[in-house]
């Protein structure tokens, strides 16, 4: 019998879309093997055109229904628990190990998903300046985040590449290589809860085919590395990164407030008190 | 410089509308005063800028106890404020009551000092409008040649605008030619954009000066007050053509002070505005100062009051 | 009547004991340095020179790191509560000669005295205090332990504001455990070196601040150095932009605090005679060599010709002239060389078909000046809406509503400072959050506070400067 297996796609604003070179790659898993879009440069144009839109909505959204959403998101994942353990399974984790690996990405996201409505009154505060003015620093995000994965199998993986920037704000247009098809999967989860479309983006291919033109557009405000680069590619990337003066975090912390200040600009607003 | 016409030359809805639009921030205003206040004036320029504050000075006895011996007193000190230095000339005029205002009148003769009287009665104004006209006419029968009235706080306060507008307008035209100074008592009115309203006010209703205090309030005049006036007084002639004068009375007491006034002016208005007609001190105790200042510059030594006759 | 004008009031240079020549500060003491290479620091409102500093070479610069590794290893091994005092003291010290230091700043770099005096030295002290007390409160800082120094911070700072720049990066590095590499900029390194004699005075370990010296070539030496562990830089943002291509590829941390062209909206319900006071201060202040000047001033068109109409009288009042003297309100342009970048931009906007303003005051004879000066008719393509002119030149725009107004004042690729002027205190929310720009001044400019973050967003850089948020610049996470 002929095995009709799955097509994945990239998801993209909201819809989930084929290359537009037509390419894809194969996916070698331990247990099994997929086709899965090879993205290319013009498809992170695309993406970037996307996020900038899912950005002005996300970033939008108040603090309390982005817990909300967050919180979902978690919900979704809990009821398609086994799913995710089935394809991490194939891909070559032990059951016990896949299921560790879910349920820690849920919790994760529930960690979160409590801190969207809270960053705020951690990261800013009120200036005791010298004179009769009001000072407060808060923080906005810092805009579109192109987030390179790791090539863990792994959701919690995923998750640590997109749920920082995600919890303040930011648009991400997700990257992935070896580990794509848990993100090509977790990309119907999102298109079932309540993201507004270009918030979240997830698409796969091979990073060195697209560095440049991700390190060089303008309109990425940010480019977190999660997974270990030659040195070179990392150079080149921080080269072209300079001429707009884009941010470039190598390895971001994944650990409790630090993990989200990366993502976040600092605005200090003065007012004077009189009468 | 008489704004008699004014009256008649805007409409009390313009002067609303402008009385409405008044927005200060406190904060700024004040940065930019003390900024002012750093402008620093040597030698040559301090000599003119302490003659002109003489030039410019209205003394002042408004004092149940005032006699007609106080009143000489002052006179004398008025024409000729520092005997020993006949190059100081008399200052701007006396400022009494009206009921001491003919005595004060034969005083001066023809030195050039004028005679001012407050009325509307001064200092809290908290009588009946036939009242208030009936003081004004008899100073102004009695000789005087400027009136400084109050304005209706207990009106301005309670958001009666037309009704302080209206009892100057009466006055003014009881004052004919005779030059009115309206004072606006900051003091009471407290905000930066109280004193700009009553200054609109004051100035659309005809006042010839706009004047900071009684002197009869702890808090009298401060260079901040005078800073909203000038702001005020620019923006009315912008409007109507008319140059009002500013007196700032009350708290203002030695000439480093004084001269920080004339800064302001200077800056704010130009020196058109620096001149006895457009601008004036109601200050008894600056004067002394000033007149030990300008000993000290040409002496070189610093001066005790005994050296200077009393007011 | 009287007639009578301000005569100059000027400060005495005699405070003040300038050198022939300089060394480098490193170890602890003035080096003999290696480079031969000398230059005259000048006078810039009279051209006189003042003295000469050296251009430090390759050698010098690796003496500078290494003198200062040895230094972060007694730092390290200093108690947090130590280091506290150290500054505490640094601070006092500054404020006990800071009338001298004011007056070297105003002879080297051609800022008014008034406000060397009254704003870049309390200033300088203000830092130290600040910085000071967080020394052993790193740990409350941001609740986290994990929070380490960098080790050697090499620190480049501009011409515009010498000493307050060197106290911001000194202070808050120093309080956070690292030890530094400071240069300040060639035209203006005499207070920076005054600031050295201090270091020696308050018996801070030698090599925790070490000063050397130099151009853009001495700072490239320090960005490219091998152990360097963090560069903070304050400058252009061409330069910035070729610091952060260097580092590229190397675990060197980097922050920074590049240029600006900061919009300074003033509504139609604005306080009218503040706002030009806010105006006025926002671009003219220290000849408008300040990064986050407001040099677009964007006024809702209702209001446009009233407003010109007062701004120009005001400008008129600006006294322009020896720096040293009390009364003088805008001092001279730092250099022959950034005279000619403004005289070009200026005269590119006249050809454009800007319409200039410039005030009536007499300028010098000798040393760089430049008029404070107003374009309107301006249209937002042309280069002096667009450039940072780094001087006393203000460009207007108009603007229809609000939205109009964010969008033009976000229309630019940089990001540090904005102005907002109304009395409608949701329309200052309302526009504040829209601006991207990471300080908003509301009914104020130019406001400054070592407790105040301070820093850009887009392409006027990276990092915060001041406040809690100033001290993750010279901390790293370490797991």
């Amino acid at each position: 019998m002929i095995e009709i297996k799955k097509t994945y796609k990239n998801y993209v604003g909201g819809k989930y879309v084929r290359s537009e070179s037509g390419k894809t790659f194969t996916l070698n898993l331990k247990n099994d093997s997929f086709e899965v879009p090879l993205t290319s440069k013009k498809d992170i144009r695309d993406a970037v055109t996307s996020s900038k839109v899912g950005f002005e909505k996300w970033s939008e959204i108040s603090p309390y229904t982005k817990t909300q959403i967050l919180y979902r998101l978690s919900e979704m994942i809990e009821g398609n628990k086994d799913s995710y353990v089935d394809l991490l399974v194939l891909c070559g984790s032990t059951k016990n190990q896949a299921k560790k690996d879910v349920e820690t990405a849920i919790e994760n996201i529930v960690w979160y998903a409590g801190l969207a409505d809270k960053w705020e009154q951690i990261s800013g505060n009120l200036n005791p300046v010298n004179g009769e003015y009001f000072n407060i620093s808060h923080q906005n995000p810092i805009g579109v985040v192109f987030s390179l994965n790791s090539n863990d199998n792994s959701l919690t993986s995923l998750l640590n590449s997109i749920i920082q920037p995600l919890t303040v704000g930011c648009s991400v247009i997700s990257f992935s290589e070896e580990s794509s098809i848990i993100a090509l999967k977790f990309a119907e989860d999102i298109n079932n809860s309540d993201f507004p479309p270009g918030s979240l983006n997830i698409l796969s291919g091979q990073f060195e085919n697209v560095f440049e033109d991700v390190s060089k557009h303008v309109e990425i405000n940010l480019i977190s590395i999660c997974k270990e680069i030659p040195n070179e590619m990392l150079t080149k990337i921080q080269e072209n990164a300079s001429n707009s003066v884009k941010r470039i975090v190598n390895m971001p912390s994944i650990d409790g407030i630090s993990s989200i200040l990366s993502f976040l600009e600092t605005k200090t607003v003065w007012h004077p008190k009189g009468t | 410089m008489n704004n008699k016409t004014a009256a008649l030359s805007i409409k009390w809805e313009d002067i609303l509308e402008l009385v409405f639009d008044s927005r200060i921030d406190s904060v700024g205003l004040n940065e930019r005063v003390d900024s002012l206040a750093t402008r620093s004036i040597k030698k040559d320029s301090k000599l003119d800028a302490l003659n002109m504050i003489v030039s410019m000075c209205d003394l002042t006895t408004l004092e149940g106890e005032d006699t007609e011996g106080k009143i000489s007193q002052m006179v004398a000190k008025a024409i000729t404020p520092d005997p020993s230095n006949l190059d100081i000339k008399n200052v701007a005029a006396v400022c009494v009551y009206p009921s001491l205002v003919s005595i004060a009148k034969e005083k001066v003769g023809n030195s050039g000092v004028k005679v001012a009287a407050v009325s509307s009665y001064f200092p809290s104004g908290q009588v009946p409008m036939e009242s208030k006209l009936l003081d004004t006419k008899y100073a102004i029968d009695s000789g005087a040649d400027e009136i400084d009235i109050v304005i209706n706080r207990k009106a301005f306060l309670e958001g009666d605008y037309r009704k302080v507008y209206d009892e100057i307008v009466a006055l003014k035209e009881a004052c004919g030619d005779v030059h009115l100074k309206t004072i606006l008592e900051v003091g009471d009115l407290k905000t930066y954009e109280n004193i700009r309203k009553a200054s609109l006010i004051s100035l659309a209703a005809g006042s010839d000066f706009i004047k900071t205090s009684t002197g009869k309030l702890s808090v009298g005049s401060s260079r901040q007050a005078c800073y909203v006036m000038a702001k005020a007084v620019l923006d009315f002639k912008n409007l109507t053509g008319i140059s009002a004068g500013i007196k700032v009375a009350g708290g203002i007491r030695d000439s480093k002070d004084a001269i920080r006034y004339l800064v302001l002016i200077n800056e704010e208005m130009g020196d058109e505005w620096l001149t006895p007609d457009l601008f004036r001190f109601g200050a008894s105790s600056l004067l002394d100062d000033v007149l030990k200042q300008i000993k000290k510059l040409k002496t070189g030594a610093y001066q005790a009051s005994y050296y200077f006759p009393r007011g | 009547m009287v007639n009578w004008e301000y005569s100059e009031s000027v400060e005495s240079q005699e405070i003040v004991n300038i050198k022939d020549k300089y060394q480098n500060f490193i170890n602890g003491k003035f080096q003999q340095q290696n480079s031969k290479k000398y230059i005259n620091t000048i006078s810039p409102s009279t051209e006189e020179v003042l003295s000469k500093i050296v251009i430090s070479n390759e050698k010098d610069v690796d003496n500078a790191v290494q003198s200062a590794q040895l230094g972060f290893e007694k730092w390290s091994n200093t108690s947090p509560h130590e280091r506290s005092k150290h500054l505490f003291k640094l601070a006092r010290l500054i404020q006990e000669r800071s009338r001298e230091f004011a007056v070297l700043e105003s002879m080297d770099g051609g800022k008014p005295i008034k406000e060397s005096r009254d704003f870049d030295l309390p200033q300088v002290a203000a830092n130290f205090f600040y910085f000071a007390g967080w020394a052993d409160k790193i740990d409350l800082s941001w609740g986290a332990k994990s929070l380490k120094p960098h080790g050697v911070v090499g620190q480049i700072i501009p011409w515009n504001f010498p000493l307050l720049m060197l106290a911001w990066k000194v202070a808050p590095a120093l309080a956070t455990g690292n030890t530094v590499v400071l240069k300040p900029a060639e035209t203006t390194s005499l207070t920076a070196l005054l600031f050295a004699e201090l270091c020696e005075q308050a018996g801070l370990p030698d090599g925790v601040v070490n000063i050397i010296t130099g151009d853009g070539t001495t700072g490239s030496l320090i960005v490219n150095h091998k152990d360097i562990n963090k560069i903070a830089f304050t400058g252009s943002t061409q330069v910035g932009k070729l610091i952060q291509k260097s580092l590229a590829g190397r675990d060197v941390g980097l922050t920074l605090e590049l240029g600006g062209k900061a919009a300074n909206i003033v509504y139609e319900d604005a306080a009218i005679d503040q706002a030009v006071e806010g105006v006025v201060n926002g671009i003219f202040f220290n000849q408008g060599h300040v990064c986050c000047a407001g040099s677009r001033l964007l006024l809702q068109e209702s209001i446009h010709d009233e407003f010109v109409a007062k701004l120009e009288k005001r400008m008129q009042t600006l006294r322009v002239g020896n720096p040293l003297d009390k009364n003088t309100d805008i001092g001279a342009i730092n250099s022959k060389e950034q005279l000619n970048k403004i005289e070009g931009l200026v005269n590119e906007g006249v050809s454009d078909g800007g319409k200039i303003f410039q005030t009536e005051c007499e300028l010098p004879g000798n040393g760089f000046w430049f008029k404070p000066t107003l374009f309107t008719d301006v249209q937002p393509s042309y280069s002096i809406a667009r450039e940072e002119i780094f001087g006393p030149v203000l460009t207007t725009l108009t603007f229809r509503t609000p939205q109009e107004a964010v969008e033009i004042a976000n229309n630019t690729e940089y990001g540090l400072s904005a102005g907002v002027w109304t009395e409608k205190g949701s329309k200052i929310l309302w526009t504040a959050d829209r601006l991207q720009a990471g300080v908003v001044w509301a009914n104020t400019f130019n406001k400054f506070d070592p407790s105040s973050p301070f820093g850009g967003y887009k392409e006027s850089g990276f990092g915060r400067e001041g406040g809690r948020q100033g001290l993750l610049s010279y901390l790293k996470a370490e797991s």
